[in-house]
């Protein structure tokens, strides 16, 4: 396996910078996130970041086009389109399934977005294996290897001091050989991964679920929340969007922003019904979209076990819990 | 078990046995031990869920706005703060007294749920930075009680070293200083609203933020909209908050929410003398009444 130092990754992002922006998993005002590596960025290699990759692809903002309306006339123009390819070092397992949701959504059953298309092209995927799970970390319960993912251009191996790599895809091959110079081949064996802490049995649940629109759990399961969007805005698959305009006189733009199940106004219709009132409307779209509908549409789950909600949720509405409620209901 | 979670368990049994309410709201253990997040128990067999240790955080006043509908009365358990919520709400008359049964729990002051994740079970854990300033232990207002009140001249002693160290540090800074620091604060802020959600003095029916036909605030993330979200969402706690201190705690962000919020106490201070809100259910609101020797610099 070609094996890098860990002290030395800085050199080798560095290189890889002068032709590609490189995102890596960095500390920025005490928040973990991907930010494009420049010298003295803060790594953080040692536990999952805490935004995943999401808004590289599916940015929480994105302007689509801008306009002029006067009276009768309306144009329309283009914005300069973004250039230029980007590696993404260190997703792990849980997110490189997330990637995989983003594109089934985004990329497939007919429909292409232009604007998710047009990021996804231009960039390459680094994995990075993880060896001891975060403590609200439940991947492998949700079908996800921990150690090597899927949709990875290059899958990287956390042995310790160093990082192994592995050339998946052609574009892996290609990158990898650019930075060949600072790479070592040398016999490693990749660590075996240790305990989770936490577990979901979600066998069987999205069948189950197709059963439970009006069963009384989601009376309890819903009234500690509080309907915010922590979980829809740290989770690596949500991708709901709303479009808005942003208009100064004549001259607008067009944006689409992240959205979230949680909030009123997603969906209050034109004539000011609101379908799903409350708590518990919103709380069971939620699970039900994460282990039912997105099942039914895509045959994958909508939730990878990263453990990102578990970690924020300000009132501790546990998915691996409502997992266990689902499978305990009569 | 300690004895005041065994008597927790036993007013709460009594109360859902006799049917004086039909839910009570406390805490219970989480996914990890330093998690005690809301528990709603509704029958007499479901009290053993309830626990009071250091991680009983959440305000469980805030939920009572839920229930204004209800039939029936509901029991809940108030720490120091959660009644001074549960006074600014009565003041506002957002709920009825006689709906809510409280059973009051003096609070020893929690501990800071990240420091408990890093430092492990057996470590000696910090108190949360919330809890450290704290100026009223003891529930205010209650029906039941458990346990015993902190000595009121140790929350006497407290109240006199009252300490604004952290925002007369921002206020020394210049203007341009300061607006550095804030829009570094807030570029991060991802509007996820938890701050909001969880306050016990956003009451409103309908938020200004969500009023989005209006369009007071747009549906971008950027420094512009943060920032007006920032500055409002402080101005309308002014003179409200209870300095539970949950906005700051459950900010995925870690943004110094209650930096803001204690600079509009201090300048409230000031400004009309020293208040703290809802401790006093029959007082003026500073910002909510006119009074003719209220400074007036600005006419």
């Amino acid at each position: 396996m070609k094996t890098v130092l860990k002290t030395k990754l800085p050199e080798l992002f560095e290189k890889l910078a002068n032709n590609y922006t490189v995102f890596v998993p960095a500390k920025i005002e005490g928040i973990s996130r991907f930010a494009p590596y420049q010298n003295g960025l803060e790594l953080a290699l040692e536990e999952n970041v805490l935004m995943p990759p999401k808004d590289i692809f599916f940015p929480q903002t994105e302007k689509m086009y801008k306009f002029k309306a006067k009276d009768q006339y309306l144009e329309i123009e283009d914005l300069p389109p973004e250039e230029g390819q980007q590696v993404i070092f260190g997703v792990r397992s849980c997110d490189l399934k997330s990637i995989d949701c983003l594109d089934q959504v985004f990329l497939t059953k007919g429909f292409v977005d232009a604007f998710y298309q047009d990021k996804r092209d231009r960039s390459i995927l680094i994995g990075l294996s993880c060896v001891k799970p975060m403590e609200n970390c439940f991947c492998s319960s949700m079908g996800v290897d921990p150690q090597k993912g899927v949709g990875a251009d290059i899958q990287a191996y956390d042995l310790g001091d160093k990082v192994g790599f592995e050339a998946i895809t052609e574009k892996g091959r290609e990158l990898l050989g650019k930075i060949e110079t600072l790479l070592v081949e040398e016999a490693a064996s990749v660590p075996a991964v240790e305990k989770f802490v936490l577990t979901a049995d979600i066998e069987g649940v999205p069948e189950k679920l197709k059963n439970m629109f009006d069963h009384p759990i989601w009376d309890d399961i819903c009234r500690k929340c509080l309907n915010c969007s922590v979980c829809a805005f740290v989770c690596p698959t949500c991708h709901c969007f709303d479009i808005a305009s942003e208009v100064r006189g004549e001259d607008g733009t067009k944006i689409r922003c992240w959205d979230t199940c949680m909030f009123d106004e997603y969906t209050r219709m034109a004539g000011g019904h609101q379908p799903r009132p409350g708590k518990k409307e919103r709380v069971r779209n939620r699970f039900m979209h994460k282990l039912r509908y997105f099942p039914e549409r895509y045959d994958m789950l909508l939730c990878t076990g990263c453990g990102r909600c578990v970690a924020k949720c300000p009132v501790n509405l546990d998915i691996t819990a409502v997992i266990r409620k689902i499978k305990e209901a009569e | 078990m300690s004895d005041k979670v065994k008597k927790m368990q036993e007013i709460a049994r009594e109360i859902l046995e006799k049917g004086e309410a039909k839910v009570v709201i406390g805490w219970e253990k989480g996914t990890h031990w330093y998690l005690s997040p809301p528990a709603f128990i509704d029958k007499p067999e479901e009290v053993e869920r309830l626990v009071w240790d250091d991680f009983c955080h959440n305000n469980l006043s805030k939920y009572l706005k839920d229930y204004v509908n209800h039939e029936g009365k509901v029991a809940i358990f108030v720490k120091g703060c959660d009644s001074r919520a549960f006074n600014r709400l009565l003041q506002d008359k957002q709920i009825e007294r006689d709906k809510v049964i409280l059973i009051g729990i003096p609070c020893h002051g929690l501990k800071d749920q990240d420091k408990a994740k890093e430092l492990g079970e057996n470590a000696d854990i910090p108190k949360a930075k919330k809890c450290v300033e704290c100026r009223y232990p003891n529930p205010l207002v209650y029906d039941y009680f458990i346990g015993e009140e902190k000595a009121l001249d140790e929350v006497a002693a407290a109240s006199e070293a009252r300490d604004f160290s952290d925002v007369e540090a921002i206020e020394t800074l210049s203007p341009d200083e300061k607006y550095e620091f804030w829009n570094k604060q807030y570029e991060r802020c991802l509007r996820c609203y938890a701050c909001r959600n969880v306050c016990p003095a956003c009451s409103c029916r309908e938020c200004i933020f969500d009023q989005t036909r209006v369009g007071w605030i747009g549906k971008a993330n950027n420094a512009s909209e943060n920032q007006f979200f920032a500055l409002t969402r402080a101005m309308h706690v002014a003179g409200l908050c209870i300095e539970c201190g949950e906005c700051e705690r459950v900010c995925p962000m870690n943004i110094p929410i209650m930096l803001l919020n204690k600079k509009l106490i201090k300048d409230i201070n000031l400004l009309f003398g020293p208040y703290d809100a809802g401790v006093d259910v029959d007082g003026k609101l500073p910002l909510g009444h006119f009074d003719k020797n209220d400074p007036e610099e600005f006419m």
